[in-house]
């Protein structure tokens, strides 16, 4: 039987639209006030709000110094597989990082034709969509290494330069809609930080399951 | 200027103390107070538990009542409340619906009458305790009056006001509530009760007759030296008063 | 009285009178207050946020059959299926048939209040597959056998020491207080589980009708792992959870987030539109959408209540009403406790089995202050009691009751006699001691409350008098 063609579809169809027939009272229209005060530097207000959200910002120069501080931050991990998303801008700064045991998004291992993360993989690095100062939050989408990629191991590493920064969500969205980003890919993601659990006596504790640390390097320029 | 006192009907039997010194107050300010004998019940209880025809005609009764005053006053945010946020819904269909509107307009709860009435905040009072107000449900969320008892209490000679910790919370009267579910109703009245004490307020003060009996005798049946008076009872004292037991008495005294 | 309600009335009674339990939420409850404060600061004007929440929800509520219909278009265009299901059983069969199909064995399960209304997880249970809870709040409460406490934080009624030793008696190999080490234990534990699941089963927060995109918002990212990991991706919603715009999660994230954790944004916000696609690394390959109506279209038609609808299932009306601070989530014996469901499972489940919820409340008003999408929530119970003595579903002896008080009232005369008569006995039978006893009339009220003086004269007589006149 086609879809539409379901019973119990026609039926809910039917009772909604017979229900719908008797007008319900419409809220009073206010004014549009502004909900929220306009944003001065987005930048700044980036950083401060990564600073409450437990992501770490690291603004950088450019893509190169970038690569540089990312290398740092591997060095600290324990050994492990290292997953980072196939584009460009990566495997030009993949140079930095070659010490460690890459898995590229688009290859395949053995026992993981899913072309994901391993279980036990150290850090996810990945590009990110957009940028958003409101909350300090990354857009992520699958193009962006796949939906796994932002999760699986317990740090997170978004390479983004100033220029993918915009004030607020409103913004974000707006833009995810003319670049056609929510009709070309299955899966989007807005992230605001570690992944946190408070269903302990509303004690914030980090790392639920997702990942404990989320760095986030902004270069100034690309080059 | 002329008012009319609108004395709910439980106060008019069990706590005449607030209706006499709301009627005090009023007059001491130079208002002339007349008291409609015909008055009884503005039919909340019966609304509230969901009785709505039997609530209709005691509404149409009050609006003939009180047609032709000019204010209308009232010792109680929760019956003040029933008049002007729900006799329209409650009346409409009823040939007197329009009229009601009308008539809500110039219907207030005491404390809104005399800051944004007639505007005096100072009514010549004198009562040298700590006080702690509770912010009654329907005079807070219903005619949204916050800070108005405040200014009164303020002004009154020797008056220390205290804010009482949750002093938002639901005193857990409510109505028929109290009996139906008293033993959580009974709960949030312990938690009311201890927040008066946790301030060290010696009286807890409201704009709700029916709040203050609650908490009263909950208060009383612990045996707490903290004791409730109305914002009309505490309003009505002039000069400081000699620490007789009978001035601070209960609310439902004999006279 | 149905049985619900004097099942509610026992357990209020136990839990009234558990002060531990209450000191508990008390705690909860004002971390929450605090975080809410500072949230609801972030906002220039929140009462304008809660007008365009309430606006957005409007739209979408009165204009229901169109945006399913653009939504289901978008989605199935995208590869999604989905499910229409009149009743819970529907969902269910649904689901089961479809685990079976695919042979899945483990489920990753993502918390869904929809999953909780129809008992979703014990019907897959019955037919052998294991469902695990990975929401936090949501596996503590499965470990323990009992339903959440809360529509958000599913454990708040727990202690760090009850949990410790649930665990410690469940997962082994964790002997700690600290929350670190008992989130971490949890981790281990579920990490399995979302690696070995071939069914992942999420709830959705909204369902975005303009790009067929359903939105799920977690903090721990327990629902991205599962809507990545596994091969099938089954969420629920009900019909009434559609928005018309992506733009519209500009606000409604920050406000859900505000009001129920009082976060300015919950920490993963998530669009799915469907299984992977061809160019996508990994993903599920399956997506079904299951949308679940069980008595939604029916409050569709109370135009009068509509817009109990609008629900975001946020939780902050639950955290401000003081008689769920009394008592507790558990005690109201419905999915959906608090305020929000003391208004709609009479309308879900039955006013005859479920009128009590509507009259268990004190109509403070508390909860229509927060909701962020502006419902009546007080009025609306006060409505469901008015519908309840309309249908004639009160007991006859309240019904005469009030027959009576009112004919008292419509009298001057008559009020005045009965009054000084009710005050006279009262009088007598205090002296005669009969406070607090069998006898009592004011039985309910005098097992809490000291008697209350009982005045010689009413206001009328005194004012007769000519009181009043200094």
């Amino acid at each position: 039987m086609a879809q539409t063609e379901d019973p119990r579809r026609q039926k809910i169809l039917a009772r909604v639209r017979k229900a719908l027939a008797s007008p319900a009272q419409k809220p009073p229209q206010h004014s549009v006030a502004a909900t929220y005060a306009p944003i001065a530097d987005p930048l700044e207000r980036f950083r401060s709000e990564c600073a409450g959200n437990n992501t770490e910002c690291i603004v950088t120069p450019n893509l190169r110094a970038s690569a540089v501080a990312i290398a740092d931050v591997l060095a600290a991990l324990p050994a492990g597989e290292i997953f980072i998303q196939d584009a460009p801008e990566l495997r030009a700064m993949g140079g930095a990082w070659s010490r460690h045991a890459v898995h590229w998004s688009t290859d395949t291992t053995p026992g993981n034709s899913n072309k994901r993360p391993g279980e036990s993989s150290q850090a996810t690095i990945t590009l990110a969509e957009t940028l958003v100062a409101q909350t300090g939050s990354v857009l992520v989408s699958s193009a962006c290494g796949g939906r796994a990629a932002p999760f699986v191991a317990p740090l997170h590493i978004v390479v983004a330069t100033a220029a993918q920064l915009v004030a607020d969500l409103e913004v974000a969205l707006a833009r995810v809609r003319e670049q056609g980003t929510a009709l070309k890919n299955s899966y989007l993601s807005l992230i605001t930080g570690s992944s946190r659990t408070a269903d302990i006596e509303k004690i914030l504790v980090m790392g639920a399951h997702g990942p404990r640390r989320l760095i986030v390097t902004v270069a100034l320029s690309k080059e | 200027m002329k008012v009319a006192l609108f004395i709910p009907c439980f106060v008019d039997q069990l706590m005449p103390d607030v209706g006499v010194d709301t009627a005090k107050v009023l007059r001491r300010i130079g208002c002339d107070v007349d008291f409609p004998m015909e008055q009884t019940c503005c039919g909340q209880p019966a609304f509230n538990a969901g009785y709505w025809n039997d609530a209709r005609p005691l509404g149409e009764r009050f609006v003939k009542i009180f047609r032709d005053a000019q204010a209308v006053v009232c010792p109680s945010g929760s019956c003040t409340t029933m008049v002007r946020n729900f006799y329209s819904e409650l009346l409409a269909g009823s040939a007197l619906h329009d009229e009601a509107v009308q008539l809500c307009q110039r219907v207030y709860e005491f404390s809104e009458f005399l800051v944004k009435v007639v505007n005096r905040l100072d009514v010549g009072a004198a009562f040298p305790h700590r006080v702690g107000y509770h912010d009654a449900c329907h005079a807070l969320r219903e005619l949204r009056l916050k800070q108005e008892p405040r200014e009164i209490l303020r002004r009154v000679r020797g008056l220390e006001l205290v804010e009482l910790p949750y002093c938002e919370d639901c005193c857990g009267f409510g109505g028929t509530f109290a009996v139906k579910f008293n033993t959580i109703s009974a709960a949030m009245g312990e938690a009311k009760a201890s927040s008066a004490s946790t301030a060290n307020a010696e009286f807890l003060t409201s704009t709700d007759p029916s709040c203050l009996l609650h908490i009263d005798g909950i208060l009383r049946r612990q045996n707490s030296r903290v004791r409730t008076l109305h914002l009309a009872n505490i309003l009505a004292r002039t000069e400081p008063a000699a620490e007789r037991s009978s001035e601070f008495a209960a609310p439902g005294t004999a006279q | 009285m149905s049985s619900a309600a004097a099942e509610f009335l026992r357990e209020a009674a136990t839990k009234s009178a558990d002060l531990a339990h209450r000191e508990i939420i008390r705690l909860g409850i004002d971390k929450y207050d605090e975080a809410a404060e500072r949230g609801r600061a972030r906002f220039s004007d929140w009462q304008a946020a809660r007008q365009r929440c309430q606006e957005i929800k409007w739209e979408a509520i009165n204009h229901q059959d169109r945006y399913l219909l653009q939504f289901e278009q978008q989605l199935t265009a995208r590869g999604g299926h989905v499910f229409w299901a009149e009743t819970g059983e529907d969902a269910r069969a649904y689901i089961t048939r479809l685990a079976q199909r695919c042979g899945v064995r483990t489920i990753a399960k993502s918390k869904s209040m929809v999953a909780e209304e129809i008992h979703l997880a014990a019907a897959l249970q019955k037919e052998g597959m294991q469902v695990f809870e990975t929401d936090l709040g949501e596996f503590i409460v499965q470990l323990r056998n009992e339903p959440p406490y809360h529509i958000v934080t599913p454990a708040m009624h727990l202690t760090r020491t009850d949990i410790s030793a649930l665990f410690k008696e469940k997962l082994g190999g964790v002997d700690s207080n600290d929350p670190q080490e008992l989130v971490g234990a949890a981790r281990r534990w579920l990490r399995q589980a979302f690696f070995a699941a071939e069914m992942g089963i999420t709830g959705a927060n909204f369902l975005v009708a303009d790009c067929g995109m359903i939105a799920v918002s977690t903090n721990e990212g327990n629902a991205d792992l599962g809507m990545s990991l596994p091969r099938i991706h089954v969420a629920l919603s009900g019909i009434e959870k559609v928005i018309p715009s992506l733009k519209d999660l500009a606000i409604l994230w920050p406000m859900l987030a505000t009001s129920g954790t009082g976060q300015p944004i919950t920490c993963y916000n998530t669009l799915i539109g469907g299984p992977r696609t061809s160019n996508e690394t990994d993903g599920p390959e399956e997506f079904h959408l299951i949308l679940l109506d069980n008595g939604r279209s029916e409050l569709l038609e109370d135009a009068e209540q509509r817009d109990v609808l609008h629900c975001i299932r946020c939780g902050a009306c639950l955290n401000a009403c003081p008689v769920f601070r009394t008592v507790g989530g558990h005690t109201y014996g419905t999915t959906y406790p608090g305020p929000i469901g003391s208004v709609l499972t009479p309308h879900l489940r039955g006013l005859d089995e479920y009128q009590h919820l509507s009259y268990a409340s004190s109509l403070c008003g508390a909860c229509t202050d927060v909701c962020p999408v502006k419902i009546d929530l007080h009025h609306h119970l006060l409505h469901n009691r008015r519908n309840a003595v309309n249908e004639a579903r009160r007991p006859w002896n309240e019904r005469l009751g009030f027959k009576l008080w009112r004919w008292t009232m419509m009298g001057a005369g008559r009020f005045t006699v009965a009054g000084a008569f009710g005050r006279g006995l009262l009088r007598v039978l205090y002296r005669l001691g009969v406070q607090g006893s069998a006898l009592d009339p004011l039985g309910p009220w005098a097992r809490f409350h000291a008697a209350p003086r009982i005045p010689a004269k009413s206001f009328r007589a005194l004012w007769r008098k000519g009181i009043g006149a200094d």
